[in-house]
């Protein structure tokens, strides 16, 4: 179970780079890196799944005196989280930064952009 | 004290707060900015005296009151300290030189860039994985942002590869972090160090984890995006790029690696070699300045990158080699990008516009030193103590490599000086102003603080506090005085030095010492007849004599080396002051520098990394390593003697330098390289590699030396060109003596110290001064100048006389030690060929004498004067002391003789009276010089007799009477003289060498312009670079593994 | 096509990599030490029931408070960005057809109402899932269709601007009052625990959920903002 869930986040990983890598639009590349991304927080969340075992919240259901026998591991929800708001700024960033480039030269074509070189 | 954490709450407080202090009043915004960067670098100066001086201890700071590893925590030591004050220093002054955008754009701008400063000095601090991604991201989104403030709107595409590639190392960081996790169940970085596991995948985890901080130091050659945000951005920003950002992202991957394990060490190294030699071998071909900055900057994180790999090794060193490297390049390449606003072109040549303007080639010449790791810098520090840590652990490969990488970065920075001291200047190519000099500067005195500091450290020697590094300071702050002054001075530091130390020397190291201090005093008389205030000159000569100096004292391997480096350095900047000597005083920097590296490794090899090694232990050092030791410092001494194979950077370095330059760098600065032969051999003694005795191989090269030496000087149109083929030729001489390993042998390489400086310095002077009237050095061109200019035809014979080695004079003694030398040796073959060279030399010599003095007197020269009198009397002086040590050679050499006896235990001379007696004759020199009086004046009696019979010849009655010349300067009997001998020797001409060093240059650079074509400038293959680069080395590592 | 194989075939060999984590990866049947910890203390040391707001908030709080300025900084970057092409004052939306009255009607209707939702995710954001982040959005959401309803309607930025200064000044001062009165930097225990499992409990929990409720709302309508008025192109 845990390892479907790993492997669907690496699918995503591997199908957002490659397609940030072959696209050369660049709105397209934006939006394979965030399918990428994604892929990221699935891998995140699904490495502090574990097997029937609950949300970790205390509450009635689940004691603090029992909590470690029952809640999954808390931390990569806190990392995902960061992750995710961390993923959403850079996006946004490369939006403005694609709006600008085509302000610049009319163009999303990445190959466009080239004469900083050498 | 104050809490580190204040660092980080400030510049985020302030950033946040700096909106409720609304959008219009921009200068207030501005000073408050400055004053939250200040106080945050406050912060960090307090905590790094403190732990410096021993005053408190490592602090730890936790966060949320929890003990780590269950809360994130914060560390500030020493190494957390210094670079925290780079990073909020950098900052600070980067703000100030980006003030014009930062206040056009109000309040945003200024807090991206407090928000920049705080993130990257809490990736300098924290201790948690996942906190550094979040850091690391802060940095890139705050980076993609302030490359905006930028004028060139290139720029915007330059953040957007930036960006791209950032995702791809938070994709692969992230990944890395959350199964590095899961491996460990922590992600505290010293929690994870504390617990080994053996879960799978954890190597694999880690490996992603490292790959993508190392991206972050863009590794070559996956580091286009980096390269074009150091060409397009802002430069008070590239400063921060380079040094906060780059240092900073050089702790994490040293943070990271320490709980990784050592295995991860060599992988490092791998990376960073490739990354340090390939960014700089691209930038040979770069004109742009500051994508040439950002090569220079990849290439040192690639250097401390692999410093870092070597951390197993260096042990307690680690922190002074590594910090010494990092601060180094932040401080240097910090004030290079602040410089580079100052000038308006965008070309390497355009930096001409510094010239006019002392402080700034002051300035330059810092981070130019400090880049290369010359001293008194900590780079050199750093680099000695890695050499010696290298070697100890038998790293011979890793020293090669950075040896090599060094040498290429200090090709390109010092082509680069050239054309700022040399090329010309464009119109109005400054735009200088009081905020961007102040920055500029700053990073100076910061470079010369670091570097006391790096010397001050118990256990070092430190270079800026020896006297004659201290004079060289002091004539810094003379420059505004007239030259006039500066040289009295210059005299009376060198004659008082003098009298200060030449008690305690030996007489083999007085002569030396004599030669090079007083003799220098002698050469300067001859710069009375410059005037204004000559900047830039008084500074280097006397980094020079420091040099020498403390080369004389020396005692210890890194005394000796540092001394030889900073006469290195002194004499480039004396050379390079010639008209035409750009290229050459580069040629002659790469060589010395090659050179002082043998050296360098060789005197690693020999301590085998104990510190400090001294001279005369040298003899103890083991029977295998002493060949190798010998090749290596003969190869350093011999690039300084000009040997030739090694030669090539002499000639134009000598004939292209100014008047009284000339006899500093040949007549006396040649003479380090024999007193390091000397040094050397007198510990090593006779050494054999492969059964070949390596002293025989030195002979022979010295006679090869003499030999070509002469040869090549006959067919020289250029008068100081001649003279400087002939030094190649003596130091042939000198070499094959001390080569001979036999008591006559050595007291001949110390005739031709003596010898060599008096007649060489006078042949330079005297042809100086020729150039000063007719302004011209081909020989051709002059022709009859004997009644124009006596006294200078005076010192020419006197010193032809005496370098031909005819009786009366002094040279006549060196060739007849020289006969009594060899029949003592058994070297038959390169016997011959010294022979040889004796009639050869005589020819140029002729030739010198008769083209200049003798002939037709040209048309434009007929209202010359002689040279201007300070020209002339420093030869005057040392013609009378040639006919003197003609006369009484024993002044100096009786007691030199007693001393090489001590060492050989042998006295092949008797010295009686006025003669001196051998096993194969004896020689007189008041005889001699009684006898030649005699004939002389017969002769000369016969001749003034027999004058009404001459006839004189008109200019032209030879020239046209047979063709029709094509050029002018064929018509002219001098030109071409020995055109006969060049029918029969010109095969011996052919510029074996010089195809040898060109084709070596024209590899370099061919790979550079093949290389760097790899950068299309497109983002997505610069992404497709990083992942290539990733999967690359994810096989290499997997392979290592299995 | 070259390229597309050649990148394939380096995707490729980074599947490799990831299949070996992936093949290699056993989920662990005990809480390690770290989320041991965290389960076992989240009652007496933050007083927050839900473990990850706990976690978010104090434990890990130096993070959020990265994240937090991540969005400061995306905002103010993308300002600067698209500062430069702002369109004059007023122009901007006027070329659209006017929003019908049902739209408007309905969007002003709305929006309180996912303002008051909002503001119940980031209060509870220590009990039950949601939080500061979740809730600032959701706040945000409310600014989205307001504009969406209404494309020539302009909101405060200076309002908007400080909220955003005054919620992330006042998170790092409440940071730093955990220096002085508490164990360390952004430590909750400023304000007492309270009991577990109530609405004013977890220390200082809910006092720095509502600010980064506020601050992210802010950012990300700001953000909003400055996308909208550059809609000429």
């Amino acid at each position: 179970m845990a390892q479907i869930a790993l492997a669907t986040g690496f699918v995503l990983i591997l199908a957002g780079l490659y397609g940030a890598l072959t696209n050369r639009d660049i709105l397209r590349m934006i939006v394979a890196f965030t399918i990428a991304d994604t892929g990221v927080n699935v891998v995140l969340v699904a490495v502090g799944y574990m097997p029937g075992r609950t949300a970790p919240i205390l509450d009635a259901a689940v004691p603090v005196a029992v909590a470690s026998q029952r809640i999954i591991d808390p931390v990569p929800q806190a990392l995902v989280l960061t992750a995710i708001v961390i993923g959403l700024g850079i996006t946004a960033l490369m939006l403005a930064y694609a709006y600008r480039l085509f302000r610049l030269r009319h163009s999303l074509d990445i190959s466009n952009f080239t004469e900083l070189k050498w | 004290m104050v809490s580190p954490v204040l660092i980080i709450a400030i510049g985020l407080g302030t950033a946040f707060a700096l909106g409720l202090l609304g959008s219009t009043r921009k200068t207030l915004l501005f000073g408050v900015t400055l004053a939250a960067l200040a106080a945050m670098a406050t912060i960090s100066l307090i905590w790094l005296v403190a732990l410096a001086t021993g005053a408190t201890e490592t602090a730890e700071i936790h966060t949320a009151g929890v003990a780590p590893p269950f809360a994130i925590n914060l560390r500030v030591g020493i190494a957390e300290a210094a670079l925290l004050a780079t990073v909020t220093l950098t900052g600070l002054l980067a703000a100030l030189s980006l003030r014009a955008q930062l206040l056009t754009l109000g309040r945003g701008g200024m807090a991206v860039l407090l928000v920049l400063v705080m993130a990257i000095s809490g990736l300098v601090m924290t201790r948690d994985l996942f906190n550094i991604f979040v850091f690391i991201e802060l940095v890139a989104i705050a980076t993609a942002g302030l490359v905006l403030l930028s004028e060139d709107t290139r720029a915007v595409c330059a953040g957007f590869k930036f960006l791209v590639v950032s995702q791809i190392i938070a994709i692969l960081l992230l990944v890395g972090i959350i199964f590095t996790y899961h491996a460990n169940g922590s992600l505290n970085i010293d929690d994870i160090g504390a617990t080994p596991v053996a879960a799978q995948g954890a190597a694999l985890a880690m490996f992603l984890l490292l790959i993508a901080l190392v991206i972050e130091l863009k590794p070559f050659p996956a580091n286009g995006w980096a390269l074009d945000i150091y060409t397009s951005a802002h430069p008070g920003f590239s400063a921060i790029f380079s040094a906060a950002t780059g240092s900073a992202a050089l702790f994490v991957v040293d943070k990271v690696v320490a709980p990784a394990g050592a295995e991860w060490l060599p992988l490092l190294t791998g990376i960073g070699l490739l990354s340090f030699v390939g960014s700089n071998v691209v930038a040979l071909r770069q004109d742009n300045d500051r994508r040439l900055l950002g090569y220079s900057s990849v290439g040192q994180l690639g250097l401390v990158l692999a410093v870092i790999g070597q951390r197993d090794v260096l042990g307690d060193a680690y922190l002074y080699v590594a910090g010494g490297l990092v601060l180094s390049h932040a401080v240097a390449k910090a004030g290079l990008f602040w410089m580079s606003a100052i000038l308006r072109g965008r070309k390497l040549q355009d930096w001409a516009a510094i010239r006019a303007r002392a402080p700034m080639v002051l300035a330059f010449a810092t981070f130019i030193a400090m880049l290369v790791g010359l001293p008194p810098f900590p780079g050199f520090y750093a680099k000695w103590d890695l050499a010696q840590a290298l070697v100890a652990a038998g790293r011979l490969p890793v020293l090669g490599l950075i040896l090599l990488g060094v040498l290429i970065e200090a090709a390109y920075l010092f082509r680069w000086f050239g054309f700022a001291i040399k090329r010309e200047a464009p119109e109005s190519g400054l735009s200088a102003n009081m905020v961007d000099c102040g920055i500029t500067f700053a990073a100076v005195a910061g470079g010369w603080a670091l570097g006391w500091i790096w010397g001050a450290i118990p256990g070092q020697h430190n270079v800026l506090a020896t006297l004659p590094v201290l004079a060289v300071v002091a004539f810094i702050a003379l420059e505004p005085l007239p030259a006039k002054l500066k040289n009295v001075l210059a005299i009376a530091a060198l004659l008082g030095w003098f009298a200060l130390v030449y008690g305690d020397y030996d007489p083999m190291r007085l002569i030396f010492a004599v030669v090079m201090i007083p003799g220098g005093a002698v050469i300067l008389l001859a710069s009375f007849s410059e005037t204004g205030r000559r900047i830039g000159f008084y500074p280097s000569a006397m980094a020079m004599y420091a040099g020498l100096a403390l080369l004389l004292e020396a005692n210890t391997f890194f005394e000796f080396f540092a001394a030889w480096e900073v006469m290195t350095l002194g004499s480039y900047f004396l050379i390079l002051r010639g008209r035409m000597s750009e290229p050459h005083a580069l040629s002659y920097m790469l060589f010395s520098l090659g050179g002082a590296f043998a050296l360098l490794a060789g005197f690693a090899l020999a301590s085998g990394g104990v510190q400090p090694f001294a001279l005369d232990q040298l003899g103890t050092v083991t029977a295998e390593l002493a060949p190798w030791v010998f090749v290596l410092l003969a190869i350093g001494f011999m690039t300084k003697t000009a040997a030739m194979g090694l030669h090539i950077w002499l000639p134009g370095a000598h004939a292209e330098a100014e008047t009284d330059v000339s006899p500093m760098v040949s007549g006396i600065l040649l003479k380090a390289g024999l007193f390091g032969l000397f040094v050397m051999l007198m510990q090593l003694g006779r050494q054999s590699l492969w059964g070949v005795d390596l002293t025989v191989v030195l002979a022979w090269i010295g006679a090869i030396s003499a030999f070509l030496g002469a040869v090549l000087s006959i067919f020289q149109e250029d008068a100081k060109r001649l003279l400087a083929y002939s030094s190649i030729s003596q130091m042939g001489y000198a070499l094959f003596g001390v080569a001979l390993m036999n008591h006559l042998g050595w007291l001949l390489a110390m005739m031709f110290v003596i010898n060599h400086y008096v007649y060489k310095s006078m042949l330079f002077l005297a042809v100086g001064g020729v150039y000063k009237r007719t302004h011209t050095k081909l020989m051709y061109q002059m022709g009859g100048l004997i009644t124009l200019m006596p006294f200078t035809f005076v010192s020419v014979l006197v010193g032809i006389i005496a370098m031909s080695g005819v009786p009366p004079l002094s040279g006549f003694g060196g060739r007849w030690i020289f006969y009594n030398a060899i029949m003592d040796a058994d070297l038959r073959l390169p016997l011959i060929l010294i022979f040889m060279a004796g009639p050869i030399g005589f020819l140029y010599l002729f030739r010198l004498i008769h083209t200049i003095f003798l002939g037709q007197l040209k048309d434009p020269h007929r209202q010359l004067k002689e040279a201007p009198f300070w020209l002339v009397l420093p030869q005057m002086i040392f013609a009378a002391f040639l006919i003197a040590f003609a006369v009484l050679p024993g002044m100096a050499l009786q007691r030199v003789d007693g001393y090489i006896g001590s060492i050989f235990g042998d006295q092949p001379l008797i010295w009686q009276g006025r003669a001196i007696t051998s096993e194969f004759g004896y020689w007189n020199p008041v005889a001699i010089m009684v006898v030649i009086a005699v004939v002389f004046v017969a002769v000369f009696l016969i001749l003034i007799a027999k004058n009404h019979d001459a006839q004189k010849v008109k200019q032209f009655n030879i020239v046209f009477s047979a063709e029709r010349p094509y050029r002018p300067e064929t018509t002219h009997f001098a030109w071409n003289f020995f055109a006969p001998y060049r029918k029969a020797m010109g095969i011996l001409e052919t510029p074996v060498v010089t195809s040898f060093w060109g084709g070596v240059t024209d590899g370099v650079n061919g790979a550079a312009e093949f290389t760097r074509r790899f950068y299309t400038g497109n983002g997505q293959t610069y992404a497709a670079h990083v992942l290539l680069f990733v999967v690359a080395v994810y096989l290499i590592a997997m392979g290592g593994v299995a | 096509m070259i390229r597309k194989v050649v990148i394939g075939l380096m995707v490729a060999l980074l599947g490799v990599a990831f299949w070996t984590l992936t093949s290699g990866y056993v989920p662990d049947a005990e809480l390690n030490r770290t989320a041991a910890y965290y389960a076992a203390n989240a009652e007496s040391e933050v007083g927050a029931p839900n473990i990850v707001t706990g976690i978010i908030v104090t434990w890990r709080g130096l993070d959020t408070l990265g994240e937090v300025t991540v969005l400061f900084l995306t905002s103010a970057i993308i300002a600067l960005v698209l500062s430069q092409s702002k369109t004059p004052k007023g122009a901007s939306g006027a070329g659209l057809l006017p929003s019908g009255e049902l739209l408007v009607t309905g969007a002003r209707m709305l929006a309180p109402l996912i303002a008051l939702f909002g503001a119940y995710v980031i209060m509870n954001g220590h009990l039950t899932p949601g939080g500061g982040f979740q809730g600032g959005a959701i706040l945000a959401s409310g600014v989205l269709l307001s504009l969406l309803a209404e494309p020539s309607r302009r909101f405060g930025h200076t309002v908007i601007a400080r909220i955003e200064s005054f919620s992330g000044t006042f998170y790092v001062l409440v940071g730093l009052a955990g220096m002085a009165y508490a164990g360390g930097f952004l430590d909750n225990g400023i304000l007492p625990l309270g009991r577990f499992g109530t609405m004013l409990s977890a220390g200082a929990i809910p006092l720095i959920s509502i600010l980064i409720g506020l601050k992210v709302g802010a950012e990300f309508s700001s953000i909003l903002e400055s996308l909208h008025e550059t809609e000429d192109a």
